[in-house]
């Protein structure tokens, strides 16, 4: 669990502008599981379509399955997200294990000792964070919206990632701001992000 | 694809091949004909590696033939690993081209005096068996491409590595893909040590000047094949996350789920599945100029496949399936793409079941013969199976001989096959299959999750948890049936899903044959074939308890969620009721 001014105070806020090409670099990040600020106390379907703007129909077609604190859920009007909650998303998967795990699926009792019950109804909203992780094609459809909005990384993860970055990676990179300033990417390859920060927010367009 | 071929490799002065129709096999495919083979001519008392056993290759019904998807090839005996009745199947091409060779199996019967070693050559002039002892203790690898030199590249290959001609349980049976790489394998069950005590080192075959297989009524064929293939490509498992990712696209969904088997079953979650997941290998694939969409054999539309190539770009092996890659990395707390890459690429050329060996390592590691984590020693100890080292053969022999040699208590296996990568205590459902298959451990036993459409069984309530027996029964039944038209098991995404597919799935058998199939002879079919199997078992010695899981699955809890095995034994009893 985060607070937002421990997020906010302890972050720098980096952002890059790059080509399609390297999309997938980031799907370290975006498997991997990323902080967001958002409402929470509301169901697993308002934060996907009322705060991250999906479409209901996105939702039930296309997010067949979800995890939430590491447990399947089947509904996701009732499963409520708490500060600090882990939720993962992920399109319909192969295997039989694959179809146990979709919502709702003919197959959900073959986990029904890990499935997520909801214990409690009376939750208040308010302001809080979610680790997010996303999954499969879900990585390359919804990864740009989370990236475009912000997301929180933990310093180490991000000076891992930033130093295993090849050179054609930097140069598909259009533009690079640290805390709203241009710097070389030199600086970033070398992991000389700004020590003193715990977390970064990371911000990336992907251009068309 | 109207005759059976029975080489009996003990005859007295060589091997003696007879051809004969199909007789009271008639209108079996597949598993259903390797069982039905297995369960009626082997003595269910016998020793595996023994000239009682045979080694029964079935293509599946619908092999040879136009129709897509129907490449898989099942190769049945009493498997030397369990004791019991054995199927394991493999995709890559010589399903197609025995198929259109116009073989419904190939039996390999009795056993050499000596220990020569052979090779088999069929083309539609006949069959040719030779003795080549310059093949003795050849990798995969090297075996196929003598016999390229030798028969040319328009062959396909059924071959037995070291391995094999070790007899070692985990031993599998190797077949080429479209490439001419012995990259597909029966794995399971040790059915290439089977091959082996028969002596035979490789089976070539060439279908030059033989046509694809002729259906009934070609005009409603075609038109089946073409609805079976538009639904395999607009559905979002066969067409998209599949042919994108591969079966290893699963790593994340079990690590999340804490059902991912980590350091030998102890718990459920490992910290580098990221690293190894099916979204990071097809990414580091397409960065090496490799294929992260590849089909297994010609004719398959859904091409879970892939190849992988090395830092330098330089193959290195076919994409390691979700299986291999959860055996060999987070069940070892491996986290390393390319040093598994590595490990499957050596089973394959040694000719090993990649789960019975990565299982087998891991609990090698909990008896402490090397690190949790040492990729190195783990690709040291599959070399010491190829050149068999006593170490060797004893990791070779399987993950419950080593664990009986070192001493380890908890040591995943049922009927004494290695339990795949799904922990059964967080997803008991298939706890269910583990235990009850007569096949032993084997989650493609319970893979067909089509069961709604064939109707097997009736409703099921999804959301109670004593719908998992009827759910295990139904997905066997589905399984068995779906494993003799040698169909690809991925098929069951689409038509579970899609009654259309389905419906074309049906089409297309009853158009080849002039049949009426409807779901219920699916499922009658598969009743038949377990019940085959079931017997072949039970004659030969298997009790109701050995439909268990090892003990520690009910007193262990398994991190994140701790939970165990709950099923009970008198439930688990009732599976094959029907
Ligand atoms: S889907 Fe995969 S396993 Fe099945 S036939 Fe195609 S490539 Fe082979």
């Amino acid at each position: 669990m985060q607070n937002k001014n421990t997020l906010d105070d302890n972050a720098k806020h980096l952002h890059i502008t790059i080509d399609p090409t390297h999309f997938s670099n980031f799907y370290e990040i975006l498997q991997s599981g990323f902080i967001v600020r958002c409402r929470v106390g509301v169901s697993i379907k308002a934060l996907l379509c009322e705060q991250f703007g999906l479409t209901p129909e996105y939702v039930v077609e296309r997010i067949s399955t979800i995890f939430l604190d590491g447990k399947p859920v089947d509904d996701i009007e009732s499963a409520i997200i708490k500060d600090g909650s882990r939720l993962a998303l992920s399109a319909a998967m192969p295997g039989l294990v694959g179809a146990t795990m979709r919502r709702e699926g003919v197959y959900a009792s073959l986990r029904s000792s890990i499935t997520y019950e909801e214990k409690h109804s009376n939750y208040q909203s308010k302001e809080g964070t979610v680790t997010i992780k996303l999954f499969n094609l879900l990585m390359e459809e919804l990864g740009p919206i989370f990236l475009k909005r912000g997301i929180f990384v933990t310093f180490p993860a991000m000076a891992t990632f930033l130093t295993k970055q090849p050179d054609n990676f930097w140069k598909a990179c259009k533009e690079i701001l640290l805390d709203r300033k241009p710097v070389v990417y030199s600086i970033l390859q070398k992991s000389n992000l700004p020590a003193q920060c715990d977390w970064v927010f990371l911000t990336v367009l992907i251009l068309n | 694809m109207d005759k059976i071929l029975r080489i009996n490799m003990g005859a007295e002065g060589g091997p003696k091949v007879t051809v004969a129709p199909f007789g009271d096999y008639a209108g079996l495919g597949g598993r259903g004909l390797t069982s039905a083979v297995v369960s009626k001519e082997v003595p269910p008392d016998c020793h595996p590696l023994s000239d009682a056993n045979k080694l029964v290759i079935a293509p599946g019904l619908l092999s040879g033939t136009a129709g897509s998807m129907t490449g898989r090839i099942s190769m049945g005996c009493k498997s030397p690993l369990t004791g019991g009745i054995k199927e394991s199947n493999a995709g890559g091409q010589p399903s197609q081209v025995l198929a259109r060779l116009g073989y419904g199996a190939i039996m390999l019967e009795g056993k050499p005096e000596g220990d020569d070693l052979y090779k088999i050559f069929i083309n539609k002039d006949g069959i040719r068996i030779t003795t080549d002892n310059s093949l003795r203790m050849l990798g995969n690898y090297d075996t196929v491409e003598k016999m390229k030199k030798e028969f040319g590249d328009k062959i396909a290959c059924i071959s037995i590595g070291p391995a094999g001609e070790m007899k070692l349980n985990a031993a599998s049976v190797a077949c080429t893909d479209a490439e001419l790489r012995p990259t597909r394998h029966a794995g399971r069950g040790g059915v290439g040590a089977v091959m082996g005590s028969k002596g035979v080192k490789v089976i070539v075959l060439d279908d030059t000047g033989v046509s694809m297989r002729q259906p009934k009524d070609p005009d409603k064929f075609r038109e089946a094949n073409k609805v079976f293939t538009e639904g395999l490509r607009k559905h979002g498992v066969t067409g998209e996350a599949l042919p994108a990712y591969g079966t290893n696209v699963l790593t994340n969904i079990l690590n999340e789920a804490g059902g991912y088997p980590t350091y030998n079953f102890k718990e459920g979650r490992f910290i580098g599945a990221s690293k190894i997941s099916g979204e990071t290998e097809a990414a580091l694939e397409t960065e090496r100029g490799g294929v992260p969409t590849h089909a297994c054999h010609r004719g398959c539309v859904i091409r879970c496949s892939g190849i992988y190539n090395d830092k330098d770009g330089h193959y290195l092996t076919k994409q390691p399936e979700y299986e291999t890659v959860w055996a060999h990395g987070g069940h070892c707390g491996i986290d390393d793409m390319d040093k598994i890459a590595m490990m499957d690429f050596l089973d394959d050329d040694i000719g090993l079941d990649t789960i019975e060996m990565g299982v087998a390592i891991g609990v090698a590691m909990e008896a402490g013969l090397l690190k949790f984590g040492d990729a190195d020693g783990a690709i040291n100890l599959i070399k010491e199976v190829g050149k068999g080292t006593p170490l060797g053969r004893i990791i070779g022999s399987g993950a419950a001989i080593t664990g009986r040699v070192f001493g380890v208590e908890r040591v995943p296996v049922v009927k004494g096959q290695a339990m795949p990568a799904y922990d059964p205590r967080a997803i008991q459902g298939i706890g269910v299959t583990y235990a009850t298959t007569p096949m032993g451990a084997d989650h493609t036993a319970g893979y067909a999750i089509a069961t709604n459409i064939l109707r097997v069984g009736g409703f099921v309530d999804p959301l109670k948890p004593e719908g998992q027996i009827d759910l295990s029964r139904n997905l066997q039944i589905a399984t068995a049936a779906i494993d003799s038209t040698g169909m690809c098991l991925f098929i069951a995404f689409a038509i579970m899903d899609q009654p259309e597919t389905f419906q074309a799935m049906l089409d297309l058998i009853n158009t080849f044959y002039g049949l009426s199939f409807t779901g219920d002879d699916v499922v009658d079919l598969g009743k038949k074939v377990l019940k085959m199997e079931r017997d072949f078992n039970m004659r030969a010695g298997f009790t109701k308890e050995q439909d268990r899981l090892p003990p520690f699955f009910k007193t262990q809890p398994v991190p994140p969620h701790n939970v165990t095995f709950q099923v009970k034994d008198e439930d688990l009893d009732k599976v094959f009721n029907w």
